[in-house]
C-alpha cells in the first residue's frame, strides 16, 4: 500500500541572487523617480498630469521585491519605500514572476518589449500606467550610459529630442538626489 | 516567421456565423439560462427595422425580451449605462443583446459590469483588472463590419461631465456569443461600409505588424485583411451581395480577435487622438491614417509590411514583385483602395484630413488643431505597442502629411 509519506510536501525554491538584484534596482528606480520629479522637466510634466492620490504598488509577482511611488499631501513625488501594507494604492503593476523581472532589469528585453509580450500586468487606469512606463524609460536614458539604455528603450532620445544640457544637468542631479537622499 | 520568446492569446467567444445566424439566438439564451434579455440598441439600428428582423427570429421561441433602449448614442456615455442598468433591473432581465455598432456594443459591456457586480457607479470599474468575475449573459450582433468589439476585452466609455473617456479592461467583458449575420449590415450605407471595413482592416494590419503580434493573431490578421480586400469594393458597388457581406462581418470579427489579443500602434494612437479632439468617426482615421503608419515604421517593420502583400493583392502580384519593393507595393495598394473606395462612395470616403466634413458640410480638422491631436496622442496607450517610438513632433510630421494627403517623406523620420 502506498503511504501518505511517500508523497512529501513540495516547496518551491528560492532564487536569492536574483531577487536581491531586482530588489536593489527597484531601489534605485524609486529613488530615481522622486529625485527626477523634482530636477527634470519630462518626469514633472509627466507626474503633474498624474491624478492627486497616484499611488504607485510596482512588484514582482507574486511575492515581491516592491517599489511603492506615490504623490504626498503636497502633491510632491515620494518614494514610499517596499511594504505596500498601509498605502492606499491606485495602481498596480505587476511583473508576472521574477524571470521576467530579470529581463527587464538586466535590460535584456525593453520595457516596451516586455509590455508587448504580457510581462506585465496593470491593475487600474491605464493612461497612468503608461504615463509610469515613459518615467522609467527616462529614468533609463539619465541612469544608464547609452550603450545600456538603448536596450532598454526604444528609440535613444537625440539632441534634438533633448539637449545635452538638459541630459547632462538632470543626470547629474538625478544622482546626486540618489545617494543624499 | 516571426515567434516571440513569449505570448499570450485568449479569444472565448462563441462565434456564430452565417445567413440565418439571427434564428440561433432563442437557443444561444437557452445555452446561457437566459429568458428575458434587454436589448440594446441606437436610433439607426431600429430605424433600419433591423431589431424588427431580430424580434422575427426570435419568434416562436419562450424569449420574452424584457426591454428595448434604443437611444444609444453614438459615442458610449456613462450616463446611458447608468439609465440602462436602472432599466435591466427595474424589469428584471436576466441577459443583455447588444444590436449596433461600436458604441452600442461598448454600452453594453459597460451595462454588463454594473447589473452583474452591482452599484450605481461605473467609474469604481474603470482600467484593467477591476472586472474580476463572470458577468450576465451577453449576446453581440454587429451591425457594422468594422470595430470587432464582439470580440475585444475592451470597452471605452465617456463621462462628458469629467470630460474623460473611461477604458475598461477584462476578459470578462469578452462577450459570451458573437452574432455575424450579413442582414444586420445590409442597410449599412456605401461610405460606412467602406470606412468601418478599413476600421477592421487597421486592425488587423497593425496586429500583424506591431510589437506584440504572436502566430495565432497573425492568422486571423491575415484572412481578415484577405477578405475585406477581396470583397469591400464589390459590397459597395452591389450592396445586396450578401457573401461579400459575410465575408467582412468575419473579417471584421477576425480583425477584433487580432488587436485584441496583439494590440496596435500608432495609427490607433492618432485616430484616437483625433476622434477625441474633432469627433472623426474612428474608422475615417484610421483609412486615411494606415498608410503613413506603415511609410513610419518601415524601417523597422518593412519585412512584415512586404508580407501583406500576398493578402492584400494575391499571390500572382506578390509573386511578380521583387522582394525589396514589397512594403512599398503593399502601401501603394492601400492608397489605391482609398481612391477606390473614395471614387466609389462618391467621393464621401476621405483620402486625407482636409477631406472629412460632418453632415454640415464643415471641414471637421482644420489644421490649427493639428497640435492638439499631436498631444493627445502622445499620451495614447496604443504607441507603446508601435515599433518605432514617437514624440510631439514626429506626430506633427505625420500629421502634416496626412492633412494635405501626400506620402511621408521618410526621409525624416527619426530612426532610433
Amino acid at each position: 500500500m502506498i503511504s501518505y509519506n511517500d508523497y512529501p510536501e513540495m516547496k518551491p525554491g528560492k532564487k536569492l541572487v536574483k531577487k536581491i538584484y531586482v530588489w536593489i534596482i527597484m531601489l534605485v528606480f524609486g529613488r530615481a523617480f522622486q529625485a527626477a520629479s523634482r530636477v527634470d522637466k519630462g518626469a514633472k510634466a509627466e507626474f503633474d498630469a498624474m491624478p492627486k492620490d497616484f499611488m504607485l504598488d510596482f512588484y514582482v509577482m507574486p511575492n515581491g521585491p516592491h517599489m511603492i511611488v506615490g504623490k504626498d499631501e503636497k502633491g510632491r513625488i515620494r518614494y514610499y519605500g517596499w511594504n505596500p501594507a498601509g498605502k492606499k494604492i491606485t495602481l498596480y503593476m505587476g511583473i508576472k514572476h521574477l524571470e521576467a523581472g530579470i529581463k527587464m532589469f538586466t535590460f535584456q528585453e525593453s520595457s516596451c518589449t516586455a509590455t508587448a509580450r504580457d510581462r506585465i500586468e496593470v491593475d487600474g487606469d491605464l493612461p497612468v500606467a503608461c504615463g509610469v512606463l515613459r518615467i522609467m524609460d527616462l529614468l533609463e536614458v539619465l541612469l544608464l550610459p547609452k550603450i545600456v539604455a538603448k536596450l532598454g528603450v526604444k528609440r535613444y532620445p537625440k539632441w534634438s529630442q533633448m539637449s545635452p544640457l538638459r541630459k547632462w544637468t538632470s543626470r547629474l542631479l538625478v544622482y546626486v538626489r540618489l545617494t543624499t537622499g | 516567421m516571426h515567434l516571440p520568446g513569449y505570448y499570450e492569446f485568449c479569444c472565448r467567444v462563441k462565434t456564430i456565423s452565417g445567413h440565418s445566424a439571427l434564428e440561433k439566438i432563442p437557443g444561444a439564451l437557452e445555452t446561457l439560462g437566459a429568458k428575458k434579455p434587454m436589448i440594446i440598441t441606437d436610433k439607426g439600428v431600429q430605424g433600419a427595422g433591423l431589431i424588427k428582423v431580430l424580434n422575427g427570429a426570435m419568434k416562436g421561441s419562450r424569449v420574452k425580451v424584457g426591454a428595448v433602449y434604443d437611444s444609444v448614442p453614438p459615442d458610449s456615455d456613462i450616463k446611458v449605462v447608468h439609465t440602462l442598468a436602472k432599466l435591466y433591473r427595474d424589469k428584471g432581465c436576466d441577459a443583455l443583446i447588444a444590436v449596433g455598432g461600436g458604441s452600442v456594443l461598448d454600452t453594453a459591456k459597460g451595462t454588463n459590469i454594473l447589473v452583474s457586480l452591482g452599484g450605481d457607479d461605473l467609474m469604481h470599474y474603470a482600467g484593467a483588472g477591476a472586472v474580476k468575475r463572470k458577468l450576465k449573459p451577453m449576446i453581440a450582433v454587429p451591425t457594422t463590419s468594422g470595430t470587432g468589439s464582439e470580440m475585444t476585452l475592451v470597452a471605452v466609455i465617456a463621462d462628458y461631465e469629467r470630460n474623460l473617456k473611461l477604458p475598461f479592461v477584462s476578459y470578462f467583458l469578452l462577450p459570451d456569443i458573437a452574432i455575424l449575420d450579413p442582414r444586420m449590415t445590409k442597410t449599412l450605407p456605401p461610405a460606412i461600409t467602406a470606412f468601418t471595413a478599413m476600421d477592421a482592416m487597421t486592425h488587423a494590419i497593425e496586429a500583424y505588424t506591431c510589437l506584440a503580434k504572436n502566430p495565432l493573431s497573425d492568422s486571423a490578421a491575415l484572412i481578415a485583411i484577405q477578405l475585406i480586400s477581396q470583397n469591400v469594393l464589390n459590397v459597395i458597388k452591389n450592396p445586396g451581395d450578401m457573401e461579400g457581406r459575410l465575408a467582412l462581418a468575419n473579417a471584421s470579427a477576425l480583425g477584433g480577435i487580432a488587436f485584441s489579443n496583439s494590440m496596435v500602434g500608432m495609427v490607433h494612437a492618432i485616430g484616437h487622438a483625433t476622434g477625441g479632439a474633432c469627433h472623426v468617426p474612428h474608422g475615417v482615421c484610421m483609412s486615411i491614417y494606415l498608410p503613413y503608419g506603415l511609410e513610419y515604421n518601415m524601417h523597422r517593420n518593412g519585412h512584415l509590411t512586404a508580407e501583406l502583400l500576398y493578402p492584400l493583392a494575391g499571390a500572382r502580384v506578390y509573386q511578380a514583385t521583387p522582394r525589396r519593393e514589397r512594403a512599398e507595393k503593399a502601401v501603394a495598394i492601400i492608397r489605391r483602395l482609398n481612391q477606390d473606395l473614395h471614387d466609389a462612395t462618391n467621393k464621401r470616403h476621405a483620402r486625407s484630413l482636409k477631406e472629412v466634413f460632418d453632415r454640415d458640410g464643415k471641414q471637421m480638422v482644420t489644421k490649427d488643431k493639428l497640435p492638439l491631436i499631436a498631444e493627445k496622442a502622445t499620451g495614447d496607450a496604443s504607441q507603446f505597442y508601435n515599433p518605432e517610438d514617437l514624440d510631439f513632433k514626429d506626430f506633427m510630421f505625420v500629421l502634416e502629411a496626412a492633412y494635405e494627403g501626400v506620402p511621408l517623406d521618410r526621409r525624416k523620420v527619426k530612426k532610433g
